[in-house]
């Protein structure tokens, strides 16, 4: 044991040693992430993942150079519960521990982001979509990478109108579906006709058959849900069990493991549920993302689904969520490059002006205008089959879209 | 043949220019790439902003049309206060696109039609997307008068007088540029002119030519001035008074400036069109339906007809420049630019969205387009000619 202590202080020097030549040590920069470990692991542990492999490779290379130091990355996770009040506590700790950004899911950020711009610390939200989160004017110290639950509404609009379905949409009465009903409302006001039903639908509950057989009868050829997992696998198994084949259609939170996971028994009816989510690959092709895929599996394994498909192959979850939080952790590296200093304000106006390759193969950056780091058009539609999903062929963004392997 | 490549071809042109001095003493054919549709005889416009473009991505099936339209307020004196440029483009075919359009640029915002929203950086549109077949991108561009308007095709200056006003139109695009010259033969001269004419009545782009010389090839020793057209047309007003209206064509063998007086009292108001124009009058056959015809019907000297084609073809150039006032991204799309300015009330500049916040500084965007005109003059400076061994 003693003789793998010295081996390893002898490679830490070592490291220490080959740091670019030149900068003073600077101490740490701290990268601090808000997330709901307790409260959505899965999430949680992606997100934290995602920026914990952007971070390793600077440390291991020399350290972050900002103006003639060099400094450590240092990432401080913290558990906000689900909890906005929580999430302002952490927040208040994080700026106590000098972070240079809060990067989070987005809990509870329409108060924290108030907290953060007083010393100018950027908030970087990862996974939630909601609309009034990010406002360059209003809020300037908010960025986002992910798909904006404007832009997926709004995309189903002009995907679902065309093909003429009356549609039901369904949300739950989670914080969530608010939000998302919200936004499909002021999607489909141009074309009320296409509608046959809005609906609530009690978030938590496992029996929707009432709720399904009314959608059914209010003349419904397809069903939108905007809802937490629980939800959308509880209308799929309403809508199967009572014979009933329609479409159902969601935001990502059709692709979390969740859903496969409880309707593993009937795999049929994860068939043609199609759902929307951010491209993971550019024009460049695959190359990017399975690239990043295969360095996020070496570090930390394939997020198995825990189903498999009918030739019995393990299902693995694409790093989605994780892509997000590695490209904000790299923006805001190069923000810091190009700032030359720790000098938060300096830092905020930087994060304006740059860009990255992200981990799809596009370019991820934000401007003076905007401060979403997925646009609108990068939301495509992604439709199961076998446990496994692929882009939908009558799209044409998701048309000209490669899949990716999800099988081990 | 495209203007990229085209570029790079007259730029291979001005290497060779030093090479065959030989064959030029014996008299041998030699080809010489005609001006057209590149280079410009200036690197601005299109405009250039102080910083480096984000890295642009257009999918190689994509091409995009631009149609502007600069609004340019002017004050008392008729010099520009305020510069808005609405640009519009149209993405035609499928696929990525990831555009960043310099400029001193202070602010933008969506413009009616489009279907993004631009990005701003400083000095830097910017669109990001995924065009499905057919896109509108629509953008009202605020610009820094200081550092965009000396870059505007027109000049104008108002005088008051105790019982009117005069304004001075003048045609700011003519610069010197040298002319090649040299031995060709009529046919092919009046058959390259006919193929210039049909090019600028059709009002498309020059594509790229070359033409057949036979012994030396000399410039000019006079510099001509060489102008983009200009359709100017508007009118000048006084309080009380009917307006002065005026239509004119500024080049294009016309003066390049003219004067228009109002009578009365009180502030003038002044409201202008300009649009680059084809060259018409210039490339009319003498006494013939078309070059080749006349040329077969009496004798035209050589040395007119080579000027004639040179100068012509430089002037649609230039006309075709001035047709970008903000880049197109993409250098083979078709642009049209529109130039409308309107006296406005002199008040402090209101503050513009998404502003760059202390972008100022018109003396930084004088030095960089002055660099860059230095650098690109080298370029063009010989490029017209390539010379072909036999």
């Amino acid at each position: 044991m003693r003789r793998t202590v010295v081996v390893l202080a002898g490679l830490a020097l070592l490291a220490a040693g080959c740091g670019k030549s030149g900068h003073g040590a600077g101490g740490n920069v701290v990268l601090a992430v808000d997330v709901p470990v307790s409260g959505s692991p899965y999430v949680a542990q992606t997100i934290k993942q995602g920026v914990e492999l952007a971070t390793s490779g600077i440390n291991s290379g020399g350290g972050l150079i900002v103006g003639k130091d060099s400094y450590r990355v240092v990432v401080k996770v913290y558990d906000n519960h689900l909890s906005a009040r929580t999430a302002v506590a952490d927040t208040r700790k994080a700026l106590d521990a000098g972070a240079a950004a809060v990067i989070t899911d987005g809990t509870g950020a329409d108060a924290t982001w108030e907290l953060a711009n007083r010393e100018h610390v950027p908030i970087g939200i990862v996974y939630d979509g909601g609309s009034g989160l990010v406002d360059v004017e209003s809020r300037p110290n908010v960025f986002r990478i992910a798909p904006t639950n404007h832009g997926i509404a709004f995309r189903y609009a002009e995907y679902l109108i065309p093909k003429h379905f009356k549609v039901g949409l369904l949300h739950d009465d989670s914080a969530y579906g608010q939000e998302g009903a919200s936004d499909l409302g002021r999607a489909f006001s141009e074309s009320p006709e296409s509608v046959a039903i809005r609906m609530t639908l009690p978030a938590g509950s496992s029996d929707l058959s009432a709720q399904i057989l009314r959608a059914r009868r209010s003349g419904a050829t397809a069903l939108l849900v905007w809802a937490q997992p629980p939800t959308i696998a509880a209308v799929l198994t309403a809508a199967r069990s009572l014979g009933w084949n329609v479409p159902v259609y969601t935001p990502p939170t059709g692709a979390d493991p969740y859903i496969r996971q409880r309707l593993a028994d009937h795999p049929d009816w994860v068939d043609g549920l199609t759902f929307a989510g951010g491209r993971l690959t550019a024009e460049v092709g695959t190359g990017p993302f399975e690239s990043f895929q295969s360095q996020y599996e070496s570090t930390y394994g394939a997020d198995r689904v825990g189903v498999r498909t009918a030739d019995g192959k393990q299902v693995v979850q694409p790093p989605e969520l994780a892509m997000y939080a590695y490209d904000f952790a790299r923006v805001l590296v190069a923000a810091l490059t190009r700032a030359g200093t720790l000098d938060h304000a300096k830092v905020l106006t930087a994060l304006n002006q740059v860009t990255i390759q992200g981990a799809n193969g596009d370019e991820r950056g934000f401007n003076q205008q905007s401060h979403e780091g997925v646009v609108d058009d990068d939301v495509y539609f992604a439709r199961f089959h076998d446990m496994t999903y692929a882009p939908v062929k009558d799209d044409p963004l998701s048309s000209t879209l490669p899949s990716i392997p999800q099988t081990r | 043949m495209s203007r990229r490549k085209l570029l790079l071809l007259a730029s291979a042109a001005s290497s060779a220019l030093v090479l065959p001095a030989a064959a030029v003493s014996a008299g041998r054919p030699q080809q010489v790439v005609l001006p057209g549709p590149v280079p410009y005889a200036t690197p601005v416009p299109p405009l250039v902003g102080r910083a480096a473009l984000s890295q642009v991505y257009l999918a190689p099936r994509l091409h995009i049309s631009s149609d502007q339209r600069v609004r340019v307020g002017i004050g008392p004196d008729a010099r520009p206060v305020r510069i808005r440029d609405r640009q519009r483009l149209v993405v035609h075919g499928k696929g990525d696109y990831q555009l960043a359009i310099g400029g001193p640029i202070e602010g933008v915002r969506p413009a009616p039609g489009t279907q993004s929203t631009p990005g701003l950086r400083t000095d830097q549109l910017l669109w990001a997307g995924f065009s499905p077949g057919h896109k509108v991108l629509a953008a009202d561009v605020f610009l820094r008068p200081r550092a965009a308007a000396p870059y505007l095709p027109l000049r104008l200056q108002l005088e008051r007088r105790a019982d009117g006003a005069v304004l001075t139109v003048t045609n700011a695009t003519a610069i010197e540029q040298l002319v090649y010259t040299g031995t060709a033969r009529p046919p092919e001269l009046a058959r390259l002119l006919d193929d210039t004419r049909r090019a600028s009545l059709a009002g498309v782009r020059l594509t790229g030519t070359f033409a057949t010389f036979y012994g030396e090839v000399t410039t000019l020793k006079s510099r001509p001035r060489i102008a983009a057209p200009l359709h100017v047309r508007g009118e000048l007003s006084l309080p009380g008074h009917a307006p002065v209206a005026f239509d004119r064509i500024l080049g294009d063998g016309r003066p390049l400036s003219f004067r228009v007086e109002a009578r009365g009292t009180g502030t003038p108001h002044v409201r202008l069109e300009a649009s680059p124009a084809q060259v018409v009058r210039l490339l009319r056959p003498p006494g013939a339906p078309t070059w080749a015809q006349a040329v077969e019907r009496r004798p035209l000297p050589v040395s007119d007809l080579v000027r004639k084609l040179m100068t012509t073809r430089l002037q649609l150039v230039r006309s075709d420049q001035f047709q970008t006032y903000l880049a197109d991204p993409d250098a083979d799309g078709r642009s049209r630019t529109v130039y409308d300015y309107e006296t406005v009330a002199f008040e402090p500049r209101p503050a513009v969205p998404g502003s760059t916040g202390g972008a100022g500084g018109g003396g930084s965007d004088a030095l960089l387009v002055a660099l860059a005109a230095l650098g690109a003059l080298v370029v063009a400076g010989g490029g017209l000619v390539a010379w072909a061994h036999s």
